[in-house]
């Protein structure tokens, strides 16, 4: 049943995806393989030499964006080479589900390792776990002639996945974090989204005698905050230089003016009421449908939003995110965009080159143009939203990211978790007054200073 | 003993001592072993570090912080539980309640529902805008909203009440069972002395019933114990684990930092703790059990 469902899906979406493709002009000439709806040069078929009959177990996180887009992907696989199987399952506590399969030696040949209860990469990396990709990089890319595999991703999209010079995993989602609103909300009360922080505050009082809240967040998860709002302020306040220093465990980072001063800007939305109240005792999904409902103005997030909350969004809501304002106007842009849902490819996997061939799929052209229409998201895929029709949210986050020169990242938290589950609980005290900004730089910075002590956290550079 | 003894014993244990060496005695051995080691729990090959875990469990304030959480929930739940079950059971009993069976069904129905939907049930109950309670404080007059689940002052009391109100029902019915079965006569010759309900429970009910009572104690110490589906479900040990169990920084410990060498550690001094404790409770409530 499921099967035939993304099957339908899966034929419309190719619809779509040759028209776009006539609209830009790139007619294919050759016989298409199989059944699929684009041309692949014959050196792109096989270019890692997949054998016939191996078949392909993938495992992945099923979360915000759903699986239908893996399913596509997996399509596609199976259209390119008729010989072999694929299946696909999703779950959502990976590391319950999939450590035993490590243990014993045969874990699945491609993985979705994302989620809250993801196993953490700096594990899978020290334990020597994960395939390097090179051959995968080097090949060439399923749909874009002319081109390896590794070049139709954005630069540096994968620079987080490269451990000592090896590709270990591949993200397949490019994030872009930042503060949403509903446009249509902002045009009926006559309400300008600010260029500068102060002019945020200054909002925020507007808003909040016109008897909305200005600002909710992610209660029960005080991150949304910490990746939507305080590491753009940290960034805008104190340069790259601040982000790096965080991120290299350099003595009293979380201590400097610059950092002092992000945090208390943030502190002040807490401090002046603009936080809707009760807001700390929500969840994810019950602050974002508040603010659906209009019950606040302001909500931190990144561009899965749209997708997680579709089916709770009222018609003509018209999300949209804009950057974090700054202190001052020419810091606005600058946000903070990482590349996100990381896949993998254990090295003690059954097929790995059937893993490897499955992301050369998943990353092709066809799915990301499948993701942006269907997902409303964007894949670090060049090309990746040729002709597709673009919602309000997803035309938002791409024109923020493209004034955003692509933003920046914070890298450690893949890095340091402990130090990070730190500030966030500190963000949640912060948040509701139960802690000052100097007792939240103490606390965030004793806890990577115990990072930094323990020996057996491996240390890497943001160089 | 003879032979021939040994060929009835051995076919009818052997089964079942083969299941509790496989599935209860190994894992617990695996356990101290690995406690022993550090461990990401992705490879076979744990490195053996001896005492390390333990030494570094010693100054951990987290580990502390979680275990004092437990205490909190065993020396009030078992408590509070239990004196509200016998307060409803003797009047069930004792009251001439109408819809006796109803009242017996209706406080039971809790243990039914998996402790899962409990909590998720819960957390709409505790909703700071949708949620019953707020609503009936707002109706009291509060001004803000309250975030029973969000607030750290308020979390854990939020997360003992719901396993009390889970666990009354079942204990209810346990004791109305004992309580059953203690002679009505017992009753009519105290009452024929003058004795008042007060004296009916105190000098009868509790006494005869002490047996129950104790088994009670030790369920409710042991679940005070571990407490991990609840809060796992409602708080995640959040906020600012203000709601931490062991039980909880284990999983988080385990399968979120990729520490199961100490994750196991911390396990292993969970075994202790409720180990230690259901000896305890037993030996400290001992008495000689009343025959009738």
């Amino acid at each position: 049943m499921k099967r035939e469902l993304s099957r339908r899906n899966f034929l419309k979406s190719s619809g779509a995806i040759a028209a776009g493709v006539l609209a830009s002009q790139v007619m294919p000439l050759a016989a298409a393989q199989g059944d699929l709806p684009f041309e692949v040069a014959p050196e792109a078929v096989n270019p890692l030499g997949l054998e016939a009959g191996a078949n392909v177990e993938g495992i992945f996180f099923e979360g915000g964006f759903g699986r239908s887009y893996i399913d596509n992907a997996a399509d596609i696989f199976r259209a390119l080479h008729p010989e072999n199987e694929m299946t696909v399952e999703g779950i959502q506590q990976v590391s319950e589900i999939l450590r035993p399969r490590f243990i014993a030696g045969n874990p699945p040949d491609v993985i979705d390792n994302s989620g809250a209860f993801h196993i953490p990469m700096d594990s899978l990396v020290a334990d020597e776990q994960l395939t390097d990709l090179a051959p995968l990089m080097a090949a060439p890319a399923l749909d874009t002639p002319g081109k390896t595999f590794g070049e139709t991703l954005f630069p540096n999209s994968q620079a987080d996945g490269v451990f000592d010079g090896r590709q270990l995993y591949l993200n397949i989602a490019y994030t872009v974090s930042g503060i949403w609103h509903s446009q249509t909300l902002f045009d009926d009360m006559g309400w300008q989204y600010p260029s500068t922080w102060a002019g945020m505050l200054d909002l925020c009082e507007t808003i909040k005698s016109a008897g909305i809240a200005p600002w909710t967040y992610q209660g029960k998860f005080p991150q949304y905050m910490v990746f939507g709002c305080l590491m753009h302020l940290v960034y805008k306040t104190g340069g790259i230089q601040a982000i790096k220093d965080i991120d290299n465990l350099v003595d009293d980072a979380w201590k400097s003016d610059a950092v002092m001063q992000a945090i208390t800007m943030m502190h002040q939305l807490a401090d002046l009421g603009y936080i809707m109240p009760g807001t700390e005792g929500l969840t994810h999904t019950e602050s974002q449908a508040e603010w659906l409902q209009g019950n606040a103005a302001f909500i931190p997030c990144g561009t899965w939003l749209e997708n997680e909350m579709r089916e709770l969004t009222p018609a003509g809501f018209d999300m949209v995110i804009k950057p974090v304002p700054g202190p001052d106007e020419s810091s606005y842009h600058s946000l903070v965009a990482w590349p996100g849902e990381p896949y993998i490819v254990p090295v003690n996997a059954a097929n790995v080159v059937g893993g490897m061939e499955f992301m050369r799929c998943m990353l092709s052209k066809a799915n990301a143009q499948f993701f942006a229409k269907e997902i409303s998201a964007i894949m670090p895929v060049f090309g990746g939203s040729e002709g597709v029709e673009l919602s309000s949210a997803l035309q938002s986050a791409l024109e923020a990211a493209e004034a955003a020169n692509g933003g920046f990242n914070y890298l450690s938290r893949g890095w340091y978790s402990d130090l990070w589950t730190a500030v966030k609980n500190a963000t949640g005290e912060l948040l509701t007054n139960r802690v000052s900004p100097e007792q939240f730089a103490d606390t965030v910075q004793a806890a990577a200073d115990e990072v930094k002590a323990d020996d057996d956290i491996p240390k890497y550079t943001h160089a | 003993m003879t032979k021939r003894k040994w060929h009835i014993i051995l076919p009818f244990t052997l089964p079942s001592l083969l299941l509790f060496l496989v599935f209860l005695v190994y894992p617990y051995g695996q356990a101290m072993y690995i406690s022993l080691t550090k461990w990401r729990g992705l490879t076979p090959k744990p490195t053996f570090v001896g005492f390390a875990n333990f030494e570094k469990l010693l100054g951990d304030t987290l580990f502390w912080n979680a275990l004092k959480h437990n205490l909190i929930y065993l020396v009030s739940i078992p408590v509070i539980t239990i004196v509200i079950s016998l307060y409803l059971a003797f009047l069930l009993t004792h009251g001439k309640a109408r819809f006796r069976k109803f009242y017996r069904i209706a406080f039971f129905f809790p243990q039914v529902m998996s402790l899962v939907a409990i909590g998720v049930l819960w957390s709409f109950i505790y909703h700071p805008t949708i949620g019953v309670l707020s609503s009936i404080a707002g109706m009291l007059g509060a001004a803000d909203p309250i975030a029973w689940l969000g607030n750290p002052d308020l979390a854990l009391g939020a997360v003992g009440a719901v396993v009390v109100w889970q666990a009354v029902g079942f204990y209810v019915v346990l004791f109305m069972a004992g309580m059953d079965s203690i002679p009505e006569s017992y009753y009519e010759a105290a009452t024929i002395d003058g004795a008042t309900r007060w004296h009916l429970f105190w000098q009868i009910t509790l006494p005869l019933l002490w047996d129950t009572i104790r088994t009670a104690l030790v369920f409710l110490a042991i679940g005070a114990t571990n407490m991990f589906a609840i809060t796992q479900t409602m708080t995640q040990g959040g906020p600012n684990r203000s709601t931490d169990v062991l039980s909880t920084y284990v999983y988080e410990r385990a399968f979120l930092s990729g520490k199961f060498g100490y994750a196991t550690a911390v396990a292993v001094a969970m075994f202790l703790l409720a180990f230690a404790l259901s000896i305890l409770t037993m030996r400290a409530t001992r008495r000689e059990t009343l025959e009738y």
